[in-house]
């Protein structure tokens, strides 16, 4: 496909494109025939998503802890979504007094039902299977508000992909004039 | 004490980067211009001059804004609510 039949191919709004683009971050660009600039894209957005839960742990992505950040890291797509419900289904453990979903605490284990257990770090040989570490580990200070910042942003950063896929005129064309304001000058002046 | 010799696993357990957090500016800064650049350039041929531009920018930006938070909470925010 020419570069100008493509442009002339996309016009307005693109339907398809946008629901691509929220399924994975880029992939709106892709089927337009843009991969390349779609995989730009793509790592753009998943460096600083992927990065945030690096630095934080997936501590970083939580629905329901951290529900205002949870709306912009959501923006990433069903990759978000997914991220949360690994969090909240098989890293937290559900406290026995209040009934609640939390984060395990550092001596806590997670039990096959989800229930925190005592860890033990050397368990005895024909013990039944015990947890020997947490679930994961809560990210506390710098390292936590870094890491859910990465990710919220790369929520924004996608919302920009997303858009600009669901309206690729929109973007500006390739200058053929190199002194824009020649043409609003009067004709005849220098 | 019982968490520090546990074995640490990327994506699920935070990295110890409290010494060093600020750096981490640095690999904001170039992801969030190349999202933004990728889609901006009209020709992909200028992305990475216009990525690393930005990235300066933004770097450069952050950096003069801490230091104006800086002064004001140092030296500015005394002279207008002096200390009792």
């Amino acid at each position: 496909m020419s570069s100008d039949t493509s442009h002339a191919a996309r016009e307005g709004f693109q339907p398809h494109a946008l629901l691509a683009a929220v399924a994975f971050p880029g992939a709106g660009h892709m089927i337009l025939g843009e991969v390349k600039r779609g995989v730009y894209a793509a790592i753009g957005v998943l460096g600083l998503f992927l990065g945030g839960i690096f630095l934080g742990g997936i501590d970083v992505i939580d629905s329901k802890e951290d529900r205002v950040w949870f709306l912009g890291q959501a923006c990433v797509g069903p990759l978000a979504f997914g991220i949360d419900y690994l969090h909240q289904n098989h890293f937290k453990v559900r406290d026995p007094v209040s009934g609640r979903l939390r984060s395990a605490r550092p001596d806590e284990g997670r039990g096959p039902d989800g229930t925190p257990q005592r860890l033990e770090i050397a368990p005895a040989p024909n013990t039944p299977a015990v947890p020997t570490q947490p679930p994961n580990r809560k990210s506390i200070g710098k390292v936590n508000e870094l890491g859910t910042l990465f990710a919220a942003i790369a929520g924004m950063m996608n919302l920009i992909v997303i858009i600009d896929a669901s309206y690729p005129s929109k973007r500006q064309a390739p200058s053929k004039n190199p002194d824009p304001a020649a043409s609003l000058r009067p004709e005849g002046s220098a | 004490m019982m968490s520090s010799l546990l074995a640490y696993r990327p994506f699920i357990d935070p990295i110890d980067a409290h010494g060093w957090w600020f750096l981490l500016l640095l690999p904001m800064a170039f992801f969030v211009a190349l999202a933004y650049k990728s889609v901006r350039v009209a020709d992909l041929k200028d992305l990475w001059r216009n990525t690393l531009v930005m990235s300066a920018q933004i770097t450069l930006a952050m950096i003069g804004l801490g230091f104006a938070f800086y002064l004001f909470v140092e030296y500015l925010l005394p002279i207008i609510v002096p200390r009792t």
